[in-house]
């Protein structure tokens, strides 16, 4: 059993001037981000940050972020990535819930950051992105304290609930390590790859890509996110990219953009892996023209244990809904609600076991009880995904429907409780209700339905400028309805399905 | 005031209030100069860049190719002036 930082030594000792990551114009080696992880450890130590203290990570991608993963965890400590356009008021309540004793952000965050820490009395210490970088002389490895174990927490990764308050969910090094290495293993990644990463390192599958590299020694290209569908076409030629991990919004955007795709050979392309949303078919056609060479696989998951399934590409023809079958080294399978499994055919919640499933969520007992269910084994704990699925006669798996209403946006989770929360705080809104409806690019588009208050005039355009304000820019509803009043059910509940309905056929 | 920097003026002008109209308004604390990149100060994101491209293609006639939408060319207000100029006097 071994600690992710582990990985890092060892890739340093293999091939200490190989790439390790590429951001911009910063080339950084796995000797430089070693040295780079051992400094910013040195001085979270010398800060008074202990084993298994937590420290929050508000970076953009880039070579800081991997220094900031790695340096905390090699101080003993377990980070909390949180995504950049993260608002003060979300900020202040993950830091208090993680008791994060240590902030390191990026200097374009700092005013958030600032009003956040007034809210936030714990965070002792905020580490900007100086010390992030390799040091000029002298180690001061010496000066570490004992390293973490594999059964130490090495990250808590915040994912949005349907209570609207998001849930850290805790990963310990074993965790992480295992579902890196059940990942590697489908992906046949080697030292040789070169893959490149335009989802943010705070999600989970962003983190994930830095953790796979590292543990294979190979190169990780690191975009700010993804923007122009020119400079992804550039890095996937210029820097021979292997591997290309996306969502279907990020797909589609870079095939149908002008023309040009198919002029571009790629030869060192080798594999697209999609997760978060499927892909539709005529998604899946379009990849294919414009990436003959690449293999793609289509996956699912969930924070909760990284990733349930994946499906060999091969099988793609013979089966293009289908998530395929469970990573290696895991089981998955589908039960009703007694808790019996199920034949194939039927519609069940789907359950995972294996050495990836999460230890729970932070401080949450009961919303852990919900998900955690005891397993084969008496110390054994198996995930309940709270998704419904089915499995054909072979085993391959096929998503049918979620269990809450959370909606699936541009990949990424909303809450409508959370963005109806922010509503209610706006001037004038009586009330608010907010409803996900299909949408080619956005997987599912946020739409928000707003009663004003008697008398009052309320603009959409405002009520969107409210809402970017204070929640993450993948919350902000695509469209806000105004109304004089909402359907109700018979037992007066807002009528979300009616909702749904409406929005769905005034698009 | 040469031709050229009236062109350019007006240009700069209407891209402006476009931006200020589809993108800024949802980010009342951010004074954006003509040389700020957008996805820097998180003005506009994936999905604002292809309204934005959009916008460029039906109001100028311009035939964007996916490998000229990068931030040399859409990244800020200098950018898209200079590019709209280049394509439309080529």
């Amino acid at each position: 059993m071994r600690t992710l930082d582990e990985d890092l030594r060892r890739a340093a000792a293999t091939a200490p001037d190989r790439e390790a990551v590429v951001a911009g114009e910063r080339r950084m080696t796995y000797a430089e981000l070693d040295a780079a992880a051992t400094r910013l450890a040195a001085h979270l130590h010398a800060l008074g940050v202990t084993r298994g203290d937590r420290v929050a990570l508000l970076l953009p991608n880039g070579a800081e972020a991997a220094v900031a993963i790695y340096g905390t965890l090699r101080a003993g400590a377990a980070f909390t990535p949180l995504n950049p356009t993260i608002k003060a008021d979300k900020l202040a309540y993950v830091l208090r819930d993680c008791e994060a004793v240590a902030l390191v952000c990026d200097e374009v965050l700092s005013p958030v950051a600032q009003e956040a820490c007034e809210h936030a009395p714990g965070v002792r210490h905020r580490v900007a992105p100086e010390d992030l970088r390799p040091p000029g002389a002298g180690g001061g490895a010496d000066a570490l304290p004992h390293p973490p174990i594999s059964v130490d927490l090495a990250a808590i990764v915040y994912t949005s609930g349907s209570t609207g308050r998001p849930k850290g969910v805790t990963l310990t090094h074993a965790n992480m390590a295992f579902a890196a290495d059940s990942i590697v293993e489908y992906l046949a990644m080697t030292a040789d790859d070169r893959v490149l990463c335009v989802v943010p390192l705070s999600f989970d599958y962003g983190l994930y890509q830095l953790l796979m590299c590292v543990r294979v020694g190979a190169t990780l290209v690191l975009e700010r996110g993804f923007a122009f569908p020119g400079r992804v076409l550039e890095l996937l030629e210029h820097e021979r990219i292997t591997g290309l991990p996306g969502v279907p919004t990020i797909f589609q955007l870079l095939t149908s953009a002008g023309g040009g795709l198919a002029a571009r050979e790629l030869p060192s392309l080798r594999f697209l892996t999609n997760t978060a949303a499927a892909l539709e078919p005529g998604a899946i056609d379009a990849l294919r023209t414009a990436f003959p060479g690449a293999l793609l696989y289509s996956m699912y998951g969930l924070t909760e244990c990284k990733r349930v399934s994946y499906l060999p590409p091969d099988r793609l023809d013979a089966r293009p809904q289908s998530v395929g079958i469970p990573i290696p080294g895991t089981e998955a399978w589908i039960e009703d609600d007694a808790g019996r499994r199920l034949p194939p055919g039927d519609v069940g919640e789907l359950l995972v076991r294996g050495a990836h499933v999460m230890q729970g969520y932070w401080n949450d007992p009961e919303a852990t009880a919900a998900r955690l269910r005891p397993g084969r084994w008496p110390w054994e704990r198996v995930l309940a995904t709270g998704d419904l699925f089915r499995a054909d006669d072979e085993g391959y798996l096929y998503f049918v429907g979620r269990r809450d209403d959370i909606i699936k946006s541009r990949g990424e989770k909303v809450a409508p409780r959370e963005v109806e929360a922010a509503l209610h705080a706006a001037a004038g809104v009586r009330t608010a209700a907010v409803v996900g409806v299909p949408d080619a690019l956005l997987g599912e588009a946020i739409v928000a339905y707003v009663v004003p208050d008697d008398g009052v005039t309320l603009q959409p355009a405002a009520l969107r400028r409210h809402c970017a304000v204070h929640l993450e820019d993948y919350m902000v509803p695509a469209r806000v309805e105004l109304r004089g009043a909402l359907p109700t059910t018979p037992n007066g509940k807002v009528d979300r399905l009616a909702l749904t309905e409406e929005a769905v056929t005034s698009c | 005031m040469g031709e050229t920097e009236q062109v350019d003026t007006g240009l700069r002008a209407q891209l402006r209030a476009y931006v200020e109209e589809a993108f800024l308004y949802l980010h009342p604390d951010v004074e954006l100069a003509d040389g700020d990149r957008f996805l820097e100060l998180g003005v506009i994101d994936s999905l604002g860049f292809v309204e934005l491209v959009e916008e460029v293609q039906d109001r100028y006639g311009i035939a964007v190719e996916a490998l000229e939408i990068t931030e040399e060319n859409f990244g800020s207000i200098d950018a898209l002036v200079a590019y709209v100029e280049r394509r439309r006097t080529s």
